[in-house]
């Protein structure tokens, strides 16, 4: 077992090594592990007496990507029992990862080879869970009793997308349904500003989910990343009876060039590992 | 500061960021294939510690090796998931690991000065295993084709390394240990 913690510790576990040590997992073995991660953390710090500043440009992405956290609803409750196992999670998730696909997608295959690859891609994610976005926003009238005159009405989703849609540097991508039976007479678009970061889903016919069962997710494919690992845009529900919903993006790292956008159904909270059947929207930029 | 950063305090999480920054690129710097991959290992790494700030326990170590405990274990995910291949040459990575004066780590973190203490006590070929496994990040089989040696030795080298950071770091908790 100290051999399985060490490599754990050192390189990660395989599948096969990680099951093992789930069986013998126990308290005392918990213990061992935090403290040779401990161990090794030492000798790191130890060999790293020598550092190199952080690129100005980085850190402030940094600080941006923090303020967007620390933003985003909920807010310190992210920090909480469930999402604060998310740095565990991520190592658990690695020991179980797969092969990611090789196929690389050629600019010339056209929006259907590209939805074809991206499929491929997710068969491979390995994401930490993700964090709940607001609850999703229905395309409501306003509200029957005005609120009073001196208190600004906030913007619906829906007027923030229209706002946002109207700005001239926006994006604005077609989604399309896949074959998967949850995204039958799914229709709708992303709208995306890359100077703000913030963007909208917004949807036609997309089945009502139970959030105790499962929840959608969205997926960012940002060109200037690696495809396997698109960036967390949060997990959303849809209430019953909904035919149009609006669903802001909450990404949490900074998205540089969006290649496309995806919604996947998920176990409630996001996922580690993405399940591969059940995409249910794709969107492919330009 | 990561109780305050727990709290949502923005003064603390640019703190961090210019405290820790630094420590956090120079090892993603180190175990990332690119500079890209390093930027975006960073950023992961800065969103793990927003997560995990309110778990940080005082009693369990410097705030320092909870960052740097953070970074490992999201530079091993990537390193997993990215590629079979070592980040970079072993033979520049040795040249580039800077080791802590075992008069001065404890200004980095009183755990560095522990560690530095423990390699002190190390057989060249057994620290050497540590660097290439721990500070470049090579699996134990990379280790052992690098430097033609068998796994079963390296692994033990790795085992025998870590558990005796771990005592001086365990005992010195203790006090057995410490200089006053």
């Amino acid at each position: 077992m100290v051999d399985l913690l060490i490599k754990q510790v050192t390189e990660g576990l395989s599948p096969a090594e990680q099951r093992a040590l789930d069986v013998l997992d126990s308290e005392v073995a918990s213990a061992y592990s935090r403290d040779l991660e401990r161990a090794a953390a030492a000798v790191m710090l130890a060999g790293s007496s020598t550092q190199q500043p952080l690129p100005a440009a980085l850190a402030e992405r940094v600080a941006q990507q923090a303020a967007a956290h620390f933003a985003s609803p909920p807010k310190i409750g992210d920090l909480g029992a469930a999402r604060a196992a998310a740095v565990d999670a991520a190592r658990t998730s690695a020991a179980s990862a797969r092969p990611a696909p090789r196929a690389n997608r050629s600019g010339a295959y056209g929006w259907l080879a590209a939805a074809a690859c991206l499929v491929l891609a997710i068969f491979a994610w390995q994401r930490s869970p993700s964090p709940p976005v607001a609850p999703v926003a229905q395309q409501t009238p306003p509200p029957v009793i005005a609120p009073p005159a001196e208190k600004p009405v906030p913007p619906t989703p829906a007027e923030e997308r229209a706002a946002l849609l109207a700005k001239s540097d926006s994006l604005k991508i077609p989604l399309a349904a896949t074959k998967d039976p949850a995204a039958a007479g799914v229709t709708g678009d992303v709208v995306w500003d890359p100077v703000t970061q913030r963007g909208f889903l917004h949807f036609t016919g997309l089945a009502a989910n139970d959030p105790a069962v499962h929840q959608y997710q969205i997926w960012i494919f940002d060109a200037g990343r690696d495809k396997r690992y698109p960036v967390d845009g949060g997990v959303f529900d849809v209430p019953a009876n909904t035919a149009e919903v609006v669903v802001p993006i909450r990404a949490e790292l900074m998205v540089r060039k969006p290649a496309a956008f995806a919604v996947t159904v998920e176990k409630p909270g996001g996922v580690v590992v993405s399940g591969r059947e059940h995409v249910v929207a794709l969107g492919a930029a330009g | 500061m990561l109780q305050r950063i727990a709290s949502g305090d923005a003064a603390a999480v640019r703190e961090c960021i210019d405290q820790y920054g630094p420590l956090v690129w120079s090892i993603a710097r180190r175990l990332s294939r690119t500079p890209s991959d390093a930027e975006d290992a960073t950023q992961e790494i800065f969103l793990d510690i927003w997560r995990s700030a309110g778990r940080f326990d005082a009693s369990q170590g410097s705030d320092k090796v909870f960052i740097a405990m953070i970074a490992r274990r999201r530079l091993i995910d990537r390193l997993r998931k990215t590629s079979a291949e070592p980040p970079m040459d072993p033979v520049e990575a040795l040249e580039t690991v800077a080791w802590a004066d075992p008069g001065t780590a404890s200004e980095t973190a009183i755990e560095a000065e522990q560690a530095t203490r423990a390699l002190a006590e190390l057989r060249p070929e057994q620290r050497q295993v540590l660097e290439l496994g721990l500070l470049h990040g090579l699996s134990q089989s990379e280790i052992a084709a690098r430097l033609s040696m068998p796994l079963g030795t390296v692994k033990s080298f790795m085992r025998r390394g870590l558990i005796k950071v771990r005592e001086y770091m365990n005992v010195d908790a203790k006090g057995v240990l410490s200089e006053g």
